[in-house]
This record gives C-alpha cells, sequence and structure tokens, in this order.
C-alpha cells in the first residue's frame, strides 16, 4: 500500500514539476487544446455569435496535432469561431487514418452541425465524409485535396495547393537560376500526400536546364534531425555540385541549413515551405532565400465563413484557393509576422 | 571420421551467425566505399561520429533492460518530453542546469515505467511492451500540450549563447566530435558496470531466468526498477545529443528511436528474450544501423526501400537470435 501512495506521488510531483518548470519558460508558446479527440461536450468557444443568432458546432478533424500547422490552425479556429457563430472541438487523429476516420463518426453521432477535415489519408478518410454528408453535416476540406471522383463527398475545399507550391517553387529557381543549376531534394514524410504533391509539383515548375541530383524523403516524419542526416549524405555524396536545396517544410530546413553550415557551404540557395516563424527566421537571416507560406489563418476564416454561409441556406464556390506566399529577404516585410 | 568435418562446419556456421553483424558492416563498407568512393572521406567520417550520437545512448540504455528480459516502448515520449522541458527550462536556469534537469527527468521518468511495471504485475516482456507503449503516449502527450504542439529553436530564439549545445552539436576534439567523446565515456562506464559489478551480473541472471535469480536471492523488482531509470537516463542523454544537433526541435522529436534503437540492439547479438547480451554488441549493432542509412543514402538508394531493407535486417537479427535460443 505504501509503495503505491509513493509511486502515484512521485508520478503526481512529476507532472505539476514539469507544468510549474515549463510555464515560467516564457519560450513555449501557448498550450493548444488536448491531441486526443476533445469531448464533445466541451467545446472550445462559446461566444456570442457576428452572425445570425444560432450557434452551430463544428469539429477540426486534423492528422495531427503534432504537426505545428495544426497545432496553430486549431489556435486560430478557436479564435475565429465566435465571430462566425460555432463552437468548436477538435479531434487529432496523430496520423493514424482510422482515429481520423472515427472522429468524423463520433462528429456525426454527437449531432455536430459541421466537419472541417485535414486527414493524413485522403484515401482512407472518404467513406467518413460520405456518411457525414448522408447525416447533414457540412464537410469542408481543410488543405486537403479530395480525389476528383470522390469531389461529390464535400461541400467545398479551403486551402493552398501543394502541388502548386511546389510549382511556384520551382518557377522561383527556375527565374533565379537562367543558366541552369543543380539541386537535391529532401522530401517530407515518405508517403504523405502533402510531400508526393510538392514533390511533383516542383518537378513541373522547374525548366529543363535545372537537374536533380537526387531525392530522398524523410523516412518516419516531418522530423528536423532527419532532414540533417540526409543532406549530410547529400553533401558528401554531391558537395559543391549542389547550387539548391529543396527542403519541403521549413523546421527541415533548418536542418538542412545546419548541415550546409558544419560543411562550410554557406552560398547554397535553400528553399521551403510552411511560412512558419522558423522560415520566416531563417530567411531574414539569409540562410533560406524562399519559404513558400501558406495562411493558415485565411484557411480557417474562409471555412467558417463557407460553413456558416450553407448551414443558414446560402452556397459558396467548391474550391476556396487561398494564395500562397512568396516570402523572401525583399518581400518578407510585405506579409504578416507568423506566430507558429 | 565424417563427425569432425561436420562439426567443423557447424562451428563455422555458429561463428558466422555469432559474428554475423561484423561480416554485414565488413561487405556494406568495401561496397560502398567501392561505388561511392566519397564514403571514405573525412567529412563522412565526421557526419558518421554525429549521426551516431543519439541512437548510441537510447540504445545503450535499451541493452539493460533487454538483457533484463524486458522491453521498452516508451522511448520515443521520453525523448519528447525530455527535449522539450529542457529547452523550455534554458533561458529560465542557464544552459547546464537545464540539460542537468532534463537527465534528472530522465532518470525519474525510466523509475516512474519501472514502478508502474512492477506495481502492475508485468513481469513479462509482453507486459512490459504494452504499459511502456502506454507511458509513451502520455510523455508525448504532456511534451505536445507543453508546447502546443510548436516547434523551438535554440538556434534564434532563445537569448542564452547555448555554448554547450553548440559544443555538442559540432564541436571536435582531435579527431573525434565532442558527443562520440561523450559516447565513449557512456560506453566505458556501462562496460565497467555491466561487467564487473554485481548489479550487472544481476541484470543478466534476471533477464535469464527470473525465478532462478529470485530464488537466488536477487531483488528482481529492484533489478527491473533500476535499468529502466538507468535507460530513462540514457535516453535523456541522447535527447539532449539529439536536440543539439538540431536547432529546431519539434515535439514529436524521437519518433521510432525505440524501433531503431530495439533493433540496434538485437541485431548486435543481445538476446530478444533476455539474459544474454552486452554493449559491445550494442555498438555493433548502432554501427550497422548508423553506416547502412548512411551507405544507402551514398548509394541513393530510395527511401522505401531503405525501410524495406531495415525491416528485413530487423526480421533477419530475431530470427537468428530464435535460432541460437532454440540451440540453447
Amino acid at each position: 500500500m505504501k509503495k503505491r501512495t509513493l509511486a502515484t506521488l512521485v508520478v503526481l510531483a512529476l507532472v505539476v514539476g514539469i507544468f510549474a518548470a515549463c510555464g515560467g519558460g516564457g519560450t513555449a508558446p501557448a498550450p493548444a487544446a488536448p491531441t486526443t479527440p476533445a469531448a464533445p461536450d466541451a467545446p472550445a468557444d462559446g461566444g456570442e455569435a457576428a452572425s445570425g443568432d444560432q450557434i452551430f458546432r463544428a469539429a477540426f478533424i486534423t492528422q495531427a496535432m503534432s504537426n505545428e500547422s495544426q497545432a496553430f490552425s486549431w489556435r486560430e479556429f478557436q479564435r475565429l469561431a465566435p465571430e462566425f457563430g460555432f463552437e468548436m472541438s477538435v479531434f487529432a487523429g496523430e496520423n493514424e487514418p482510422a482515429v481520423e476516420f472515427d472522429g468524423v463518426l463520433t462528429a456525426i453521432a454527437n449531432g455536430y452541425d459541421a466537419v472541417f477535415v485535414n486527414p493524413s489519408s485522403i484515401e482512407g478518410i472518404i467513406p467518413a465524409l460520405q456518411q457525414a454528408r448522408d447525416a447533414g453535416l457540412v464537410v469542408g476540406m481543410f488543405s486537403s485535396v479530395l480525389p476528383d471522383e470522390h469531389r461529390g463527398v464535400m461541400d467545398f475545399f479551403v486551402g493552398s495547393d501543394d502541388f502548386l507550391g511546389g510549382v511556384q517553387a520551382g518557377e522561383f529557381v527556375s527565374a533565379h537560376f537562367p543558366d541552369g543549376a543543380n539541386f537535391v531534394e529532401v522530401g517530407g514524410q515518405a508517403g504523405h500526400s502533402a510531400a508526393n504533391d510538392r514533390h511533383s509539383g516542383f518537378q513541373e515548375g522547374i525548366a529543363d536546364n535545372i537537374v536533380m541530383l537526387d531525392s530522398q524523403f524523410a523516412p518516419t516524419g516531418w522530423n528536423t534531425h532527419e532532414a540533417l542526416a540526409i543532406m549530410e549524405d547529400f553533401i558528401v555524396r554531391f558537395g559543391d555540385e549542389i547550387d539548391i536545396v529543396w527542403c519541403h517544410w521549413d523546421n527541415g530546413a533548418s536542418g538542412v541549413i545546419d548541415a550546409l553550415q558544419n560543411a562550410g557551404m554557406t552560398d547554397v540557395f535553400v528553399i521551403g515551405v510552411d511560412g512558419n516563424r522558423t522560415g520566416y527566421a531563417q530567411v531574414r537571416a539569409g540562410t533560406q532565400a524562399l519559404s513558400v507560406g501558406q495562411s493558415f489563418t485565411n484557411m480557417a476564416t474562409e471555412s467558417l465563413r463557407n460553413a456558416r454561409i450553407i448551414l443558414e441556406g446560402g452556397t459558396v464556390p467548391v474550391d476556396n484557393w487561398i494564395p500562397l506566399d512568396m516570402v523572401t529577404l525583399d518581400s518578407i516585410d510585405s506579409f504578416v509576422e507568423p506566430d507558429w | 571420421m565424417t563427425k569432425q568435418p561436420r562439426m567443423g562446419r557447424q562451428a563455422a556456421v555458429d561463428f558466422l551467425m555469432e559474428y554475423l553483424v561484423l561480416f554485414v558492416i565488413v561487405a556494406l563498407v568495401i561496397v560502398t566505399a567501392i561505388v561511392e568512393p566519397r564514403f571514405l572521406s573525412a567529412q563522412n567520417f565526421t557526419n558518421l561520429m554525429r549521426q551516431f550520437g543519439p541512437l548510441s545512448f537510447v540504445a545503450l540504455g535499451m541493452t539493460f533492460i533487454i538483457v533484463g528480459g524486458f522491453i521498452d516502448l516508451s522511448v520515443p515520449g521520453m525523448i519528447s518530453i525530455v527535449a522539450m522541458v529542457t529547452l523550455s527550462l534554458v533561458d529560465v536556469i542557464g544552459e547546464l542546469p537545464a540539460m542537468f534537469a532534463g537527465l534528472v527527468l530522465g532518470a525519474a521518468l525510466g523509475f516512474v515505467n519501472g514502478t508502474t511495471l512492477m506495481l502492475a504485475g508485468a513481469n513479462t516482456q509482453a507486459k512490459a511492451l504494452f504499459i511502456t507503449f502506454g507511458m509513451s503516449q502520455i510523455y508525448r502527450s504532456l511534451a505536445l500540450h507543453l508546447t502546443g504542439g510548436f516547434p523551438m529553436n535554440w538556434g534564434t530564439l532563445f537569448e542564452h549563447p547555448m555554448p554547450v549545445t553548440r559544443a555538442l552539436s559540432s564541436g571536435m576534439w582531435g579527431p573525434l566530435s565532442i558527443s562520440f567523446w561523450v559516447f565513449l565515456f557512456f560506453l566505458l562506464v556501462l562496460y565497467i558496470f555491466q561487467s564487473k559489478t554485481a548489479l550487472g551480473r544481476a541484470i543478466t541472471y534476471t533477464g535469464g531466468n527470473l525465478t532462478a535469480a529470485e530464488l537466488g536471492g536477487i531483488p528482481t523488482k529492484r533489478v527491473v526498477v533500476f535499468i529502466y531509470t538507468l535507460c530513462g537516463f540514457m535516453v535523456a542523454v541522447g535527447a539532449i545529443v539529439l536536440f543539439s544537433r538540431v536547432s529546431v526541435t519539434v515535439p514529436t522529436v524521437g519518433t521510432f528511436f525505440e524501433r531503431d534503437a530495439i533493433m540496434a540492439v538485437v541485431v548486435g547479438g543481445t538476446s530478444l528474450t533476455g539474459g544474454r547480451g552486452n554493449v559491445l554488441r550494442t555498438v555493433m549493432g548502432v554501427s550497422l544501423v548508423i553506416l547502412m542509412s548512411n551507405c544507402m543514402n551514398l548509394l541513393g538508394v530510395q527511401t522505401h526501400a531503405q525501410e524495406v531493407v531495415r525491416g528485413a535486417i530487423l526480421v533477419l537479427a530475431i530470427w537468428l537470435d530464435h535460432r541460437r535460443h532454440a540451440r540453447g
């Protein structure tokens, strides 16, 4: 009995200690909601609606709250929900399609009015989306594109196109290197649709004289240390042949830059995607030439606005593309500084 | 007359199987060096030393868990929370105290793991597998909750200059990286501990036969709590070396480190069923895991194919371990 009490106290002390220690840190951003499916009766926001009287309930079903872009999106949903008359909950799948699938079914069972969905596997969630549509929920795809043959399961799409982001990055590189150049690609999570689309888009955007030396994807996730290890091996293999590094995410670009700096290669043209705080800092520091930015604030705004209109009987465009920001040292001051 | 050659062949096969990992490493090095001569460059050697760091510490800790007859899947969660808490504390209490706090936290989490297992009566590897997996979820969720899912960038966000982190990141002392010297230090200490101390031997006995160890007077529950505490500490060292390597640390840092650590330990020749193995074998296993990744990248093997090779090697290692175990 004493041992049990002691063990319980140790666990409690540990948890309290961790929270107390980090509470004063000042470096950690504000906590987001729990990453496990939120209790349906515990909405994140319940403020007064600015438009109309009725408060609707919506769920943000996202691939992972461990992905900072999704954590930021959830924060923006919470912030903007009262303005559009929504109570929001989050269901995070942590990159497990079955959990995302269950999140949609839970939203249906608990009488939600709308779901905003950004799954890790687009194919895996389609049957659940069909059930949501059949149950009368508004289905908004958030930064995730459905295949053409399944577009009927959604009401609208809001987001930036990863493929287009890749195209824009490719065109930017081609314009900057009119005489041609060599690049290596440090891809995002292997098999992830965003990584695949960014890869394909870049191939589409580059001119013929921009030559790929090699392409590797992060084997387990969008982890900075994996980008670093891949880049270290690229440097050994290709050395000064590398003119450009096309990295699929800004935090990965940070690992790429670390590897380049350790190797004394300071004149390589590094481009990344996300437009997050890390990317902005690297662009300002001159270590990253371009960050292709996505505005999750605008995506959340458009998602809530569209859902509200549909729920009140109106219609909205099916495709709502949010323009990508091309963040360079010359243009960086024209954008709102991200806080994710 | 025919028995001797057969026994000789058997001995050769046994020797080959015992040290298969060494042969594979040698073959890998030779093939890669021929196809891609830059594999032998000083720069690649430096890269390998740096890549060796984080996984090697985790694998050293995991060795004692597996030799003791258990398993620990809480590694990713522990790496995640130790890294994020340590970084959170840097601007508050300074770099070295924050690192010390991180090490204490790692050991404490390991202690909690071991204590939880013993209180739950989990005295088998299978039970430990599920409980430590659950603990990993708890630790990772705590890390995500603390950070809101956002990364920490010690390269740009902190006011503190972080000299120790920078030294661990890219510092060299003589021909070896600082992180590699740290690894050699821990390897030496753990090797002496395992081979020369009563507690080190007690871990092996516990893993070999739990009941017999208990009957022999070994306090097996304390031994199990100890190996988890030791593993937690080593995971914390690995977490610190890992976040030192990259300027930006995401809360999901450490994903699949448990897989690679278990693979390194088992591939090195430590028995997954416990009671057999040592830290030197683990070094061979880590070398193979790191070299494999490095060589395949240099040879231009695509990511998906690399994962197939990793999985196949793990399966092969477990199969060989099973064969060795079946033969007694």
